[in-house]
Order: C-alpha cells, then sequence, then structure tokens
C-alpha cells in the first residue's frame, strides 16, 4: 500500500466511524551518521524510517493517534484509537483543520549538491579532521565524541479540506568534543555546526577550533565570587536564548506558563534588543513554508527596539486571543501533539565585534560555554542557575581561565540588562542563535 | 513476531561482509499519553511505534542500521545496508536459532492497554484536584499520565532468540505556585515497571500535595547563598547527585576508550569508606527494572563501589570486547532508533548507620537539599552540575528557613570522597536519563547523605547573611 492509498483508505474508514474533519500527517526520514575513535569507524548508523499520525474532528473534538507500521491493521487502529482519545478531551477551544493560506513562500530547503556527497567523501572528512586534531597538540588524548550526521526528510500534510502540502530538507552536520589533559587537568572542547554546506568543513579549523576551546580552559584558576558584568559568548547566548525560547510561545502564556502573558506592546528588554523569528533561511534547521497544521509560515519581528511585538501562535491559540495564527504550530515528529515553536530565532546581530565587547568591561567574565541547561533554568519564573566555563577580563583583557562557576540570574531581568550585542550571529546545531551579548551583571560562583 | 526463517536470513544477509557478530531489534512499542491542564483534558494521544535495529560487528567495528519497513524484503535490505559498511568476505556463518522463553520478572496485573481510558482520567483528576487545592497560591496544576507497552524480539548470530515485554506506567504533577509577582513550579514524577495497578495503588494524596506544598515553599523562600557548605541531601531522588557524579563514569561507554576518572582503577579507593554504590536492575517492579537488557542479557545487581573501593562497571556488549570484560546486563537503548550502549537501571548508595537526625543535628551551618531537580555531567571530567528543587538552610544543627535558586556544581569523583556520613533510609526515585543510546527510564535512589563541602551557586553572595 503507498501512502496515498493509505490516507485515502483511513479516511474512508474515519468517515465510516464518524469523524467530519481529517487529517493525515507523514514523514519520511533517512539519516547516516558516523563516528570515528583514533583512526577506527566507531559509529556508523544508517536509517530509513516513515511513520503517519492521524488527527480528526470526532463530535467536535480532537482525536489524535500515529502509527510506523504503515499496513492494513494501522488503519483501524488510528481510527478506533483517535475516536477514542477525542472522547476525553475537554478544552474549551478546539484544535480544527485548516483549509489552507492563499500563498506559501516557496523556498529551497534541500540542497541537491549536499545529497550527492558519498559516505567514502563523509568518512574522508571525518579521518582528516582527526588527523589534524591529533597533529595540533600533544595534550589530545582522544576524543569524547566525534561524529558527522546527515539526514534527508520529507514531511507531508492532507487533509480532506482538500489541502496538500509537501516538503523536503535536508542538511548535514557535526559534532566534536576533544579531550585535552595537562597534568591532573582534563578539559574537553566542542565544536557543532549544521550546515547545507559540505565544503563550509575545514579540517584543519574545525580541529583547530575544538583543541583551542579545550586547551583554553588548561591552567584554571579561581577568582572571586561576586556579581561581575557578564559577555556571553555567542554560542552560549544561543543556548540560554534556546531554553528560554519557550516563553515566547502563547501556549505558555496561555496556560500561565510564561510571564509574557499580556505584555504585547510593553518594554520586555533593553531598547537595543531585536528578536526575529525567521523560517526562510536557507541554512536554517526549521525552515519551512507551511507549519504544523498546513498554515504558511512568515518572517516577524517578537521583540522590537525592546518591545514585545507578538508572542508565537498556532491556530488554537490565536482563536483564543483573538489574533491570526503566526504558522508557528509545530510537532517534533509525527508521533507529537501540536504544539507552538519559533521555526529559526535569533537575536540580530549588530556592529561591535567581540574583542570590543571584550574591551568594554573594565572587570568581568567571559562566558564560553554552559551546562544544566535542562534542569538548572527554570522557564517558568526565569531563574537560572548554570554551570559555565569561560574567562576573567581586566582592563578590557582576557587575564585567566577561571575553573568551573556557576552563573545565576533571571532571564527577564537579563533581556532588559542586554549593554552590547555583537556582530559574530551564531546558530552552531540549533534553530536558535545569537551573537555574543554583553550584560551588565549576573551572579558568578567560582569553584 | 517475526519467523524464524526470516530472522536467520537478516542474521546471515548482515554477515556476509566479514562481520563476526550480527543482532537483531525488533520493537513493537503502544503508548498513551494524557495532559490534564487546568481540571481538562488537552491532550490524549495514542501511538505505535514500531521498528528493527541490525547491528553488525567485526572487530571492534559496529554498525547499525534501523528501519520501519518489517517487511521480510525491507529487513534484508537493511542487513545488507549495515553490511556494506563492512568490507570483507563471509567468515562464518550464525549459529541455529535456539529460542529462549523467560518469565517476566517483574510481572504486570493490569496491562494498560486494556484498561479503560475513563480510569486513567479520573487518577488524574484526583492528583489535580488535590494539588490546586493545597492552597490558595496554586494558581495552576498539570498532570500528565503516560503508559507504555513495549514488546521486544531480540536475536543474534550466536543462537540468542528471546522476546519480552516491558509494562511501565507513570504520573507526572507539576504545581505552579504565584504570589502575583513571581511564579514558582514544584513537581512529581512516580513510576514504576508496572501496569495500571501501579495507580490504582499510588498514593496520591502524598505526591499531589508534595508538588503543590514544594511551589508553595519555594515561592516565599529567600535566595540560596553561594558558596562552599556541608551538604545535606536527602533520600530518594536525591541520588540523582551520584547518577550524574558517578554512575555516568563507571558506564562503560566512557571507561572503555579511557575517558572515564574510574577508567583503569578497579581495586582502587575511589570513595570514602561510607560509600557502596549498586546497581541493580532486577528489583522487583521498578521504574528502572529490566527482565533482560536489550541485547537479550538477563538484569544483575553490579556491586560498583564497595566501601569505597572500586569493584566493576556497567558494561555492554561491544565495550565488553573493548575491555575484554564481560557484559554485565547493562546493555540498554530508548528505541530500536538507537544502538544500545552501557546504561544504568536502578542505580543506588547502599544504606549506611547514621540517622536522620544525626546527620542533620550534626551540621553546624550547612544547606540541606530536600528534593533534587536534574542535571548533567562531563564524563571525562567529572564536572557534574544539578538543580535543588527545595533547599532549606542548616543552622547549629537545625532545618530552617527555605531557600531557592540552589544549583549544586563541583567534580564527581572529588564529591564521591567527600561524602561523610550516609544514613539509614534508603528509597529510590524514578527518572529519563538522556544518553548515547537515548533517553531511558531510571532510578536514582540514596538514604540522606550528607557531603563535607560542595560548592552551591545561587543568587546571592555567601558573606550577605
Amino acid at each position: 500500500m503507498n501512502i496515498q492509498q493509505f490516507q485515502e483508505k483511513l479516511f474512508e474508514i474515519g468517515e465510516q466511524h464518524g469523524f467530519t474533519d481529517m487529517e493525515f500527517y507523514f514523514e519520511r526520514k533517512e539519516k547516516f551518521k558516523c563516528g570515528l575513535f583514533k583512526g577506527e569507524i566507531d559509529t556508523y548508523e544508517t536509517s530509513e524510517i516513515a511513520g503517519g499520525s492521524f488527527r480528526g474532528l470526532y463530535d467536535g473534538k480532537m482525536g489524535y493517534a500515529f502509527t510506523e507500521n504503515l499496513d492494513e491493521s494501522s488503519l483501524l487502529y488510528l481510527v478506533e484509537n483517535a475516536k477514542e482519545n477525542a472522547q476525553f478531551i475537554e478544552a474549551e477551544i478546539q484544535e480544527d483543520i485548516f483549509e489552507g493560506s492563499k500563498t506559501y513562500q516557496e523556498g529551497n530547503y534541500y540542497s541537491t549538491e549536499l545529497a550527492k556527497v558519498t559516505v567514502p567523501e563523509k568518512i574522508e572528512l571525518l579521518k582528516e579532521i582527526e588527523k589534524h586534531i591529533y597533529a595540533y597538540d600533544d595534550r589530545v588524548t582522544g576524543t569524547n565524541y566525534f561524529i558527522l550526521e546527515s539526514a534527508e526528510s520529507t514531511r507531508s500534510l492532507m487533509n480532506t479540506k482538500g489541502l496538500s502540502l509537501d516538503e523536503r530538507q535536508n542538511y548535514i552536520g557535526m559534532f566534536i568534543s576533544v579531550v585535552v589533559k595537562q597534568g591532573d587537568e582534563t578539559k574537553t572542547g566542542a565544536y557543532a555546526k549544521a550546515t547545507k554546506d559540505f565544503s563550509a568543513f575545514v579540517p584543519k579549523e574545525i580541529a583547530k577550533y575544538a583543541v583551542e576551546e579545550a586547551l583554553a580552559k588548561l591552567n584554571a584558576q579561581t577568582a572571586e565570587s561576586k556579581h561581575y558584568p557578564v559577555l556571553l559568548r555567542n554560542d552560549a547566548a544561543g543556548d540560554l536564548f534556546e531554553t528560554f525560547s519557550e516563553i515566547f510561545s502563547a501556549e505558555n502564556a496561555q496556560m500561565g506558563r510564561s510571564l509574557l502573558s499580556g505584555k504585547e506592546g510593553e518594554m520586555i528588554a533593553a531598547s537595543s534588543l531585536q528578536l526575529i523569528d525567521n523560517p526562510f533561511l536557507e541554512e536554517g534547521l526549521l525552515s519551512r513554508s507551511f507549519d504544523s497544521e498546513g498554515v504558511a509560515t512568515m518572517k516577524k519581528t517578537i521583540v522590537q527596539d525592546g518591545k514585545l511585538v507578538t508572542l508565537l501562535h498556532n491556530r488554537k491559540t490565536a482563536g483564543k486571543a483573538g489574533v491570526e495564527s503566526t504558522g508557528n504550530a509545530y510537532k517534533g515528529s509525527y508521533k507529537g501533539s501540536l504544539t507552538v515553536s519559533p521555526t529559526n530565532l535569533y537575536v540580530e546581530p549588530s556592529n561591535q565585534s567581540f574583542e570590543e565587547l571584550v574591551a568594554m568591561m573594565d572587570e568581568g567574565i567571559v562566558i564560553t560555554d554552559l551546562a544544566g541547561l535542562h534542569s538548572g533554568a527554570d522557564t517558568v519564573s526565569g531563574d537560572f542557575s548554570l554551570a559555565a566555563n569561560g574567562f576573567l577580563v581586566k582592563d578590557g583583557k582576557i587575564q585567566k581561565t577561571v575553573k568551573q562557576m556557576t552563573i545565576a540570574g533571571n532571564f527577564f531581568e537579563l533581556l532588559k540588562n542586554i549593554k552590547a550585542t555583537g556582530s559574530d550571529l551564531e546558530f552552531s546545531m540549533s534553530n536558535v542563535g545569537s551573537p555574543s551579548l554583553l550584560i551588565k551583571e549576573l551572579a558568578v560562583t567560582v569553584e | 513476531m517475526l519467523a524464524k526463517s526470516v530472522i536467520e536470513d537478516v542474521l546471515t544477509a548482515a554477515l556476509a561482509t566479514g562481520g563476526d557478530f550480527s543482532e537483531l531489534f525488533l520493537e513493537d512499542r503502544y503508548t498513551n499519553h494524557l495532559d490534564l491542564q487546568g481540571g481538562k483534558i488537552e491532550n490524549s494521544l495514542s501511538g505505535r511505534d514500531f521498528g528493527i535495529g541490525i547491528r553488525v560487528f567485526k572487530g571492534l567495528q559496529s554498525v547499525y542500521t534501523y528501519t520501519t519497513d518489517g517487511t521480510k524484503e525491507g529487513l534484508l535490505k537493511a542487513a545488507r545496508n549495515a553490511a556494506h559498511a563492512i568490507s570483507g568476505e563471509m567468515t562464518i556463518q550464525p549459529e541455529p536459532l535456539k529460542k529462549e522463553i523467560i518469565t517476566c520478572a517483574h510481572p504486570i496485573t493490569m496491562n494498560p492497554r486494556e484498561t479503560e481510558k475513563i480510569r486513567k482520567v479520573n487518577v488524574m483528576k484526583k492528583a489535580y484536584e488535590i494539588a490546586k487545592n493545597y492552597h490558595s497560591s496554586i494558581q495552576q496544576a498539570m498532570v500528565r499520565y503516560l503508559d507504555e507497552e513495549q514488546n521486544v524480539l531480540i536475536a543474534n548470530s550466536e543462537g540468542k532468540w528471546i522476546e519480552d515485554q516491558r509494562v511501565r506506567s507513570r504520573l507526572v504533577i507539576q504545581s505552579i505556585a504565584s504570589n502575583g509577582k513571581q511564579i514558582q513550579p514544584g513537581y512529581y514524577g512516580p513510576g514504576a515497571h508496572k501496569g495500571f495497578e501501579f495507580l490504582e495503588n499510588l498514593n496520591i494524596e502524598h505526591y499531589a500535595n508534595e508538588a503543590s506544598r514544594i511551589a508553595v515553599t519555594m515561592l516565599g523562600a529567600d535566595p540560596c547563598p553561594s558558596g562552599k557548605f556541608p551538604v545535606i541531601i536527602d533520600n530518594e531522588f536525591g541520588g540523582v547527585i551520584f547518577h550524574e557524579a558517578c554512575g555516568h563514569g563507571l558506564e562503560a561507554t566512557a571507561v572503555a576508550k579511557n575517558n572515564s576518572v574510574f577508567a583503569n582503577r578497579i581495586g582502587e579507593k575511589v570513595a570514602s569508606d561510607v560509600v557502596t554504590y549498586i546497581d541493580d536492575g532486577t528489583i522487583a517492579n521498578e521504574w528502572g527494572s529490566i527482565t533482560i537488557d536489550d541485547e537479550g542479557e538477563k538484569a544483575r545487581k553490579n556491586v560498583l563501589i564497595e566501601n569505597g573501593i572500586l569493584k566493576g562497571y556497567l558494561i555492554d556488549k561491544l565495550n565488553g570486547r573493548r575491555m575484554g570484560m564481560e557484559s554485565t546486563g547493562s546493555g540498554r537503548r530508548q528505541s530500536y532508533r538507537f544502538a544500545p550502549t552501557s546504561r544504568m537501571t536502578n542505580t543506588y548508595i547502599a544504606e549506611g548507620k547514621s540517622t536522620r537526625e544525626e546527620i542533620i543535628s550534626n551540621t553546624e551551618h550547612g544547606i540541606y537539599a530536600k528534593y533534587m531537580g536534574g542535571g548533567s555531567v562531563n564524563p571525562a571530567t567529572g564536572d557534574y552540575n544539578f538543580a535543588v528543587m527545595e533547599a532549606y538552610l542548616v543552622k547549629d544543627g537545625k532545618i530552617g528557613k527555605p531557600l531557592k535558586g540552589a544549583t549544586l556544581v563541583g567534580n564527581g569523583p572529588e564529591t564521591i570522597k567527600l561524602v561523610d556520613m550516609v544514613g539509614n533510609n534508603l528509597a529510590h526515585g524514578a527518572g529519563m536519563c538522556g544518553s548515547l543510546s537515548g533517553s531511558i527510564p531510571v532510578n536514582v535512589g540514596q538514604p540522606m547523605i550528607r557531603v563535607s563541602e560542595m560548592t552551591v551557586g545561587g543568587s546571592k553572595e555567601a558573606n550577605v547573611e
């Protein structure tokens, strides 16, 4: 049974069971993953997966079910389970099945050049990078992980209101963590990047970056624990924004889980902050022309000159708020239910270089990486207390590496305390990116 | 779940290019997931995960491929894809399959797939009412219900052919307290390797009240001071500290590549004398328990550290080859989408002799971490961090005012040497652990312990008392 036949039969059985409006969302994904450890291939993975979810209105309520087994037996499983699920839904405002937007901005999120890169070429790249990693410095003792991953996927959405959309996407990503040892000290340095341009991976530069990251953490010294001005380097700033990106979801706001609820039109950040959600970035990990309900996506400014312009909506949250969907309906995969997510979210860069930002601090801390984001950050209250690595700055110059620290503060306060924004916007391996950000003050505790 | 001849053909095809071991893992998993917010069921989702993972070894080289195509042609194609990554001639044929029949060590009395959904909804509503009505400052409560029935078939070229069923249920309660200016969450998420009987017998009053009590208590709490303090960590989920600080470093994933501070140190003293650390997948019906691991090995009780001496590691098949050691029944994975690797099951610090009262009254000035949040560790360095969900100041041997925003950071191998008191009230708490082979259910556990000095990161400076 091909997908079209499956969908046709599904809607037929659904109708017999009393469903009025129905949708079938289908994804197919092929993935390749390869890792090296000291010259040997120690991870090698290929996969082909497909799955679909059924969503339909039964008695005015939306029922859901999904399957990865697209055989005859799953047709009834989907319909019967979705029907049972619909009966328990008590939400006041229901999701609906969407007839489609007038126009969709076409984008090209599939690189045919990238699709042509062969497995031996990918392995050769890894070997080349590894050679440079070990040659760069004799304090390199190994890699924690050293992985290349490439994937291509297609998502399709078909419904009984006549909408039929599909889109293809691909990317290649690299994650490296290099381990260095010196005396009793062991440190790691990471590199992560996703792109559609295979030639963006330059072995010598990648190796240099990752090893330098690790070496820079050696000879860590203590520093006074107190409040400092903090420069969050682009990757650390991006990680923090990614963690707190859900505060911009209207769904969270409506559930009382975001302090930005009802703050549209108010100043929520320093007047220099511009926060953008752009689904049309060629290199973006969440670039797309339609969202998970089939609504046309759009570029939007979430925060303009420090003022909250809009929260992110799907059709249900927009209906509740009496506004239009912003095209941010999201399903992690066919397995998930509908929620709200940014597409490619980023802080707009300004024109100051990282070095210029460092020079702005008489005494301060540069944070190069953060850990514990899934546990040490509370997106509801905005409070965070995170493990961090970085440097002490004195008189505008990086003076020494500091032992493991924690930085603590509140994200809503931090937004207001952005003193300067860098020019170095970076997404690393995420759909959320930021340039380096200079923050007026955070509590820093040194181990 | 699959015909013997199909399994044999797939295992043979996977060895066609010179692999010395091939393995097939089939998974057919049914899940239910319900969300209750503001007293109403907002989401109800059911699904069927289905897929097959095929793994081939040649020496230390490992290849993994997975597919959702369960037809014979689909499986043979996946096997050929895996074999394709190895270059050579076929050297060995698979052993004839011998089906092993096992009895589930964690019997289920009420399969959730056969339990009416209304009963699940009723439990959720009860939890919601209790949590919501705990206190007037509880602004919102959310309850999530999850169940799964995972059916697996594991077969390999050494003749292993075994099937297993794992059933798990979990209830997660989150309360949010507000005073108009600030909001503060509280959380509790009990789970077990059980069916719906787990929810029927669960002390819902206790868990729902606790979730709300934490939120309300923390709402009025002062910011935690920063600095170095003795820290008392309470029992049950408090065990997450050693899960992060030591457990991950004892996994062969880190040890085999010499990336762990515990590598090559069996027999050495790595912890203070009062510390005995155990991973036990056999505890009846616990959240992290298994009958067999995802490589088909029987679960067992592994003593990792005994009275401070390093005794063993958690080892999977591939890393076992690398280390020249036997598997310890620790090969686990989230799903067919992950190759298995060494992981924890129910990991805990064994009981000591101190009473709760002794530990507290012997602490002059410190921090009491009653409930821990989550955390993470860098296994190469042992540096860990985690959040304390509910903390208190300890002064003159007594528990004082509540403190919010506390984070504990440090180095695992250092911290475990600084444990100076271990209580006699061992308990386990359920969590999800994410690592190379995905997110898996594990228990963390311990009695109340005290660490003589830990770095506490808070938003208030230490000298401001």
